[in-house]
């Protein structure tokens, strides 16, 4: 038992997964189940006339079809972060209004979803269109005024000054995450309370989204997240087809289940915003980066608000003086965009570290040394102290296990042995350390088993191998009898699991409640000497079982927020805590080989060494940062939404088209941790891992790309088009 | 519902009909329970279609539009093999058909008469020893959410058995027709790899 | 999508009469099938029919039977080692899933990916909705045809097996309601022209039964060069099939078709009569690229394919000639 160093341990719920046995939402079995499909909106903005609904209710085995107005008295469960619940305030199929493609129109339920499919093939709905802009850089988009984000010293002075200046302009198509469990609702209204199984990231959103949206108190009101088949921020809250499917079991008094076709997700749940950034760089005449702007603006829909934090990151991945940034929102015409695995670092980064990249190239430095030279000791924003930074380890192992050393510096000057020109790129990353309130409630038993519940939700990330690792490093119990319940508005009340804060906010209150589980043990044992694990001592106390419930949340924060926790509302912190800041690093270092004939791109190794502070559970750890790589090269070299702008959908709205890397993709990744504890982020040391270790991977391509071919890539996906 | 929390539903539209549900099929011993509920009339299911599906028989009624992935997850309750894209494209819902992978979702559930399908459910014995590339997944985590897993391990089990293992890069081509969206690339080809010597002695 | 009827097909004879759309495979019909975009009343599944799943040699000719699933040839030993081109078309192409489900012969008739035509009645299209328009011609046209198009229609054909046969001079075994006929597959699919509904000569209710592939001296220096937006399980960006016939660095006869830039499976004769009767090097190889795409159209957003697909016919032109060197 010790935190020193944690064991490898096999996923707890692989065997499960391996035979097919976890239960994703849309695998529910419930009786009498009916089958809903959706009606989307033929038009993106305007206004809905008519709906002509005969032919589907017509149709033998159609059990309804509701349109808006079955809707009287439902209300928008609000926008998450306007003190709502919802990815979006706008609730399609409460009024008339359409105000974005691809918008519920009409419900079809049946009794199979053959029925139900054709039945929602057969609803014509009439409508007024008014003009949009659906996509970023069309006429009657609508950019707000820019907003500064950090500021110190005089930037704009110091790079007017500056010796040497690099002076450039990224951007960053709109991209879906795709998780590759379609987002399902499993509703069930049975005397008086509604039951929803739905793959969400934040069951409690979900649970009194619900409630506000149909006037239910929220007691009448559960929600089953037990298992999600990937989510990557686009399950982060209430979903728009989750109240209508919820109304419509209540109407039919039967259990309705609705899967949204792949092609609809494009339209009817949040993605990546397009982003377009302007980079300034400044160096004087030693080579020394003095003077950094950074400029961006970002994709939004019309009535609600995502603020980019592009320059969270930005501002501390070096110590520059003269630091200053802007952003723009810019208003169009699509569902609300929202977080997509690291949502903004990820652009942020490619922008900012490509233009490091070519400042260390203008000056004539290798880019890894370059980094390093600007390691940040201080806050650079706040001056306060970070409260672990070990990106200089990062990078300086990442260049060990990588050969960084053999690099030959000038692009164009690597070759393989079939003659591909070579390109070794490096680039860094930050992910801030925020938490979130959490309780947990430990129950071991003399029976020999174990139930731990917590606030916290298990996307694959592996949450439920960190818990039973956290347990075993404290209490010698079986672990094959420990049940982990999470994503269960039953068990515990439940925040939003994003942002990298689901470990590290769990982790601190399930080790402090297996301390007080031993400090119980300890205060019945006396000064008796007992053999045995917990459970044996247990029976031999005749103590039917210990129970402890810990709370804990980010440093600083007040107690209130356990009462946003538990009401579903978001109450994260970080990473500015009263005395210091945190961050996640992290350090990537790519080998792209590119065809001379073609300039085919191909990624065959790439290294990313991570700063998460202590790994708990190092096996899925691992497999969280291979799969953030390959999200980076997904990122950098595939994935854009295609938007006509005179029609305004995605056009490449399926799995074939848009194109996520898939296994040929992929070469070599190695995965290196620092592996030391962050004491004063929290007890167990842990910060994030998820998202940082996606940052800057495109970065690191574009930088190798550069490397290999001398050819500078400012726009992502960097494909075929822009090399030859 | 503002009116009546208490949640009796209120008279709606006019539309609604009661029909009486069946689950429409598949009287299978030992298949799974709930499919084992009385079979009645589900309209549209006019196709009678006789099938083994890990190794037990199955003599059912289907609507001729239904896909091969939901007869096995709608009307028998396998609900291993996953709908991702319903078109094809991304391999979740991999089952063996007469012992050749295929994607479940594109195949309609009529082309399986009088043939054998086989699903994740059937590829070890209940309650025994699992397959080896079951047991490869977990050693080398070749998994995550575990979404795509049943389809990944069905269709690595045809990429032994058709002999695509010669090398990492054959097994990247041949698995590349299912999408892991987790990232889990490199542990699925490490299992493979694993998993093709165990089969092999095995 | 709306109910039809199925039926399972005993014997070919009786395919023609019944009036109903013919399924395979599957794989593209039933796809569209789900997108409301093919809406038959009818199916007639002609995969258990007996005895038209077979590969063999006949004399000179492969003989492939239409109902031979893509999995089968693409790993056929004898058609990688006599004629690479045709086995890399199909290993390239979709993944193992779909090629086991796959027919050869199903697989010439597979439809456009043109996202206008897919996404349905959103956007105009005259391929789904004859005389809509077409939306691709001002649109976003990356995925669209540079060779081949017309004002009413730029779909690219999506396929990889028809270019290769197309390149090897195939033939179509065909058996429809007026009897029996046979038809090069270069003749099988027709421009756009001002029908691009139209795509091909078949006649309703008329099945293809075999495929027949002339092997000679030019099948076992081929190849088929597909680049992609990702390494596998992606339709071609440009595809080229090339085959040569080349004695001592010289080439007889060059065979070139190219595939993901035309609205049909696009043989490229001017290319072929760069290289015939020529010492071969890169240059050369580069040359007949450039005729390859002399006829080009690009529009607004596919003109890089000039530049790649002239390297990608030039790589494929000298991969093709290293096999000849091959015993």
């Amino acid at each position: 038992m010790s935190e020193n160093t944690f064991p490898d341990r096999a996923r707890v719920d692989a065997r499960d997964k391996v035979r097919g046995a976890t239960r994703y939402a849309a695998d529910t079995p419930l009786p009498r189940l009916a089958h809903a499909m959706t009606v989307p909106s033929p038009i993106v903005r305007g206004r809905l006339t008519a709906i002509e609904t005969g032919a589907a209710r017509d149709m033998p085995g159609v059990l309804a079809v509701l349109t808006w107005r079955d809707f009287a008295g439902v209300a928008s469960a609000g926008y998450l972060l306007g003190g709502g619940r919802a990815f979006q305030s706008h609730q399609p199929m409460l009024s008339d209004r359409l105000v974005h493609r691809g918008e519920p129109v009409a419900l079809v339920v049946a009794e199979t979803l053959e029925t139900a499919t054709a039945a929602a093939a057969l609803v014509r709905a009439t409508c007024e269109a008014e003009p949009f802009a659906a996509a970023l850089g069309e006429t009657g988009e609508e950019v707000t005024p820019p907003q500064q984000s950090y500021n110190v010293g005089d930037a704009e002075a110091a790079w007017t000054a500056a010796a040497t200046r690099v002076d450039a302009a990224y951007s960053h198509p709109a991209q879906f995450q795709n998780p590759m469990e379609l987002i399902a609702t499993v509703a069930e209204w049975r005397d008086g309370v509604l039951s929803i199984h739905e793959g969400s990231q934040n069951a409690g959103a979900v649970k009194f989204g619900l409630a506000a949206a149909l006037g239910l108190d929220p007691a009448q009101v559960r929600v089953d997240s037990a298992h999600l088949g990937g989510a990557f921020g686009q399950k982060n809250s209430m979903q728009l087809q989750t109240v209508l499917v919820a109304r419509a079991a209540m109407l039919l008094g039967r259990p309705v289940k609705l899967v949204m076709p792949r092609a609809q997700l494009f339209h009817t749940a949040s993605f990546r915003p397009a982003s377009r950034h302007r980079v300034r760089l400044g160096a004087d005449a030693q080579g020394r980066m003095v003077a950094a702007v950074y400029e961006a603006d970002m994709q939004n829909s019309r009535a609600d608000t995502l603020r980019p934090t592009f320059s969270e990151i930005t501002s501390r991945l070096y110590d520059i003086p003269n630091y200053r940034s802007a952003e723009r929102l810019v208003r169009t015409d699509v569902q609300s965009p929202g977080y997509m695995r690291a949502p903004f670092e990820h652009p942020a980064a490619f922008a900012f570290e490509s233009a490091v990249d070519e400042l260390a190239h203008a000056t004539g430095q290798d880019p890894l040394a370059f980094r390093l030279a600007h390691e940040a000791t201080r806050d650079p924003v706040t001056g306060r102290p970070f409260s672990s930074r070990l990106l200089a380890d990062c990078l300086r192992q990442g260049a060990d296990r990588f050969g960084w050393a053999r690099r030959t510096p000038q692009p164009g000057s690597m070759r393989d042995e079939n003659g591909m020109l070579v390109g070794w790129g490096v680039a860094s990353g930050a992910y801030k350390a925020a938490m979130s309130p959490a309780i947990a409630r430990l129950r071991v038993r003399a029976n020999g088993t174990t139930r731990l519940s917590v606030s916290g939700h298990e996307m694959g990330q592996g949450m439920r191998n960190a818990i039973l690792a956290t347990l075993m490093a404290h209490l010698s119990i079986d672990p094959a009898r420990v049940d982990i319940r999470v994503g269960d508005t039953e068990a515990v009340p439940q925040h939003l699991t994003a942002g990298s804060w689901g470990t590290a906010s769990a982790i601190p209150v399930v080790r402090q409640a297996a301390l007080e589980v031993r400090q119980r043990l300890a205060e019945l044992r006396g000064s008796r000497q007992m053999r045995g694990d917990l459970h044996q001592m247990l029976a031999r106390l005749r103590r039917p079982h210990i129970e402890v419930e810990v709370r804990g949340h980010a440093p600083g924060q007040p107690d209130a927020v356990f009462g946003r926790l538990q009401n579903g509302l978001p109450a994260a912190g970080g990473p500015e805590y009263p005395d210091f800041v945190s961050f996640s690093f992290a350090a990537h270092f790519v080998e792209v080989r590119v065809e001379p004939t073609t300039r085919r791109i191909r990624v065959p190794r790439v290294v990313s060494t991570i700063d998460c502070g202590r790994v708990v559970s190092p096996r899925t750890a691992d497999s969280q940062v291979r799969g953030a790589v390959v999200w980076g090269i997904g990122a950098a070299l595939r994935e854009a939404a295609e938007i006509d702008p005179r029609f305004g959908g995605v056009l490449n709205n399926d799995l074939a088209e848009y194109v996520v890397p898939v296994n040929a993709d992929i070469g070599s990744i190695d995965v290196g941790f620092i592996d030391r504890p962050d004491l004063l982020l929290n007890q167990a040391g842990v910060k994030g891992l998820g998202e940082v270790a996606m940052v800057g991977v495109a970065a690191a391509i574009g930088n190798a790309i550069f490397h290999a071919t001398g050819r500078r890539l400012r726009e992502l996906p960097m494909r075929m088009e822009h090399m030859v | 519902m503002d009116d009546d929390p208490a949640g009796v539903p209120p008279a709606i539209s006019p539309c609604l009909t009661r029909r009486e549900a069946g689950l429409g099929a598949a009287l299978v011993a030992g298949l799974a329970p709930a499919a084992a509920q009385a079979a009645q009339a589900t309209p549209g299911a006019t196709l009678r279609l006789v099938l083994r599906v890990n190794g037990k028989a199955v003599d059912t009624m289907v609507d001729p539009r239904t896909s091969l992935l939901d007869l096995l997850r709608e009307q028998l309750h396998l609900t291993g093999a996953k709908k991702g894209c319903d078109h094809g494209q991304c391999g979740a819902c991999t089952v063996h058909l007469d012992g050749r992978r295929v994607a479940s979702c594109l195949t309609l559930a009529a082309k399986a008469q009088d043939r054998r399908v086989l699903t994740i459910e059937g590829l070890a014995p209940p309650g025994g020893a699992l397959h080896p590339m079951q047991q490869a997944f977990i050693d080398h985590d070749a998994l995550q959410c575990g979404y795509c897993t049943p389809g990944q391990v069905m269709a690595a089990v045809s990429c032994v058995r058709e002999g695509h293992v010669t090398d990492a890069a054959q097994i990247r081509e041949y698995m590349s027709g299912n999408i892991c969206r987790c990232g889990a690339y490199t542990g699925i080809v490490a299992a493979i790899q694993d998993a093709a010597t165990r089969m092999r002695e095995g | 999508m709306q109910r039809f009827t199925y039926t399972q097909a005993r014997s070919a004879e009786a395919v023609p009469g019944t009036g109903a759309r013919i399924i395979a495979g599957g794989t593209t019909l039933y796809d569209l099938m789900k997108l409301d975009i093919e809406t038959p009343a009818a199916l007639l599944d002609v995969t258990t029919i007996p005895g038209l799943d077979g590969i063999a040699f006949a004399g000179d000719e492969l003989v492939f039977g239409a109902l031979a699933r893509m999995s089968d040839a693409a790993e056929h030993p004898e058609v990688l080692r006599r004629c690479p081109v045709l086995a890399e078309s199909l290993a390239k192409a979709a993944s193992q899933q779909l090629r086991n489900m796959a027919t050869l012969g199903g697989n010439l008739l597979q439809r456009t990916r043109c996202p206008y035509f897919r996404n349905g009645a959103h956007y105009p299209c005259n391929k789904r909705a004859p005389g809509s328009g077409c939306a691709a011609l001002e649109g976003l046209d990356r995925g669209h045809a540079l060779l081949g198009g017309s004002e009413a229609c730029i779909a690219v054909y999506p396929g990889d097996w028809a270019v290769a046969l197309v390149a090897m001079d195939a033939t179509l075994d065909l058996l429809g309601p007026r009897g029996a006929r046979s038809l090069k597959v270069a003749a099988l699919h027709r421009l756009p022209g001002d029908a691009p509904q139209q795509e091909t000569v078949l006649e309703p209710g008329e099945m293809i039964l075999r495929i027949r592939v002339p092997v000679g001296p030019i099948g076992r220096a081929s190849t088929y060069h597909k680049i992609r937006d990702r390494e596998s399980y992606a339709f071609a960006l440009v595809s080229a099939a090339v085959a040569l016939d080349m004695e001592q660095g010289v080439v007889r006869e060059a065979r070139i078709a190219l595939g993901g830039v035309a609205t049909r499976p696009w043989r490229v004769p001017e290319a072929e009569a760069v290289l015939a009767g020529r010492r071969l090097d890169r240059a050369l190889a580069l040359e007949a690229g450039r005729a390859a795409f002399a006829a080009a159209r690009p529009g607004r957003h596919n003109g890089f394919k000039v530049v790649l697909g002239t390297e990608a016919v030039a790589d494929a032109v000298m991969i093709a000639a290293e096999r000849s060197q091959r015993p």
